[in-house]
């Protein structure tokens, strides 16, 4: 099925799960489909979907997810099997794991990137002398 | 639409309070505060004492529900707890266990 990439709804599984602006969350959030948080969470979120922290929407927890897209604000850890997008006005205190991470101009970010990536091969080979941590792969 | 969903598949395990109305078609545990009205939908499961504005139920509670409003027990629910609302109906095929309260 395809993925839409709107700001909004992402409708890759059958029953999308949103917690509203009005909305607070104390405990752990766990399953399968996608997540949008537009109100607050606080406890742990444990997701094999998307999770999208909308504007507005503030989650204090360490996230374990299959996708992160951020445009609120996120105070823990992520672990992210897939990609991870901070959005711009987005603030995220925390270290930050995925396969891939994009930063958009805008956004803030307090904590560690961690994440495999692709150097141009003339800086590969210029990383291997010198030592850097960049490890090249795929 | 309402503002708040907890869809198929997703768990949350702890206290959800809303000002939002909020619809389970997944599975909450533990408690839940929700001024504006709670639908659980078939399929949907709440382990947790209610506290609502109307409250609508086609899927499975387990625990005590108070509400300031009227609570409708669809054909196919399953509640076990007790009921304090000003109105309640029960429906030809819900399943409840617990006592009502209706404040008279």
């Amino acid at each position: 099925m395809a993925q839409t990439r709107s700001t909004s709804t992402t409708t890759k599984h059958a029953s999308p799960a949103v917690i509203g602006a009005g909305t607070r969350v104390r405990g752990r959030l766990t399953g399968d489909g996608d997540v949008e948080i537009l109100g607050h969470l606080e406890g742990g979120v444990q997701l094999r979907g998307e999770l999208f922290i909308g504007e507005g929407g503030r989650v204090v927890s360490d996230i374990d997810a299959g996708s992160l897209r951020v445009a609120g604000t996120l105070e823990g850890d992520v672990s992210v099997t897939g990609d991870v997008e901070i959005l711009a006005g987005a603030k995220v205190r925390g270290d930050v794991r995925g396969a891939s991470v994009s930063l958009e101009e805008g956004a803030d970010l307090d904590g560690k990137l961690d994440c495999d990536f692709q150097l141009p091969s003339e800086l590969a080979d210029h990383a291997g002398h010198t030592g850097t941590t960049a490890k090249a792969r795929r | 639409m309402a503002s708040t969903v907890i869809g198929a598949g997703i768990t949350i395990e702890g206290e959800v309070s809303a000002d939002d109305e909020i619809v389970v078609q997944g599975t909450i545990r533990g408690k839940l505060d929700a001024r504006e009205g709670v639908t659980v939908e078939a399929g949907g499961v709440v382990e947790a004492d209610i506290v609502s504005g109307p409250l609508s139920v086609a899927g499975h509670i387990t625990g005590n529900i108070t509400s300031s409003d009227k609570v409708e027990l669809q054909a196919g629910a399953r509640v076990v707890g007790n009921v304090k609302a000003t109105r309640i109906t029960i429906a030809d095929g819900a399943q409840f266990k617990g006592n009502v309260d209706m404040d008279v």
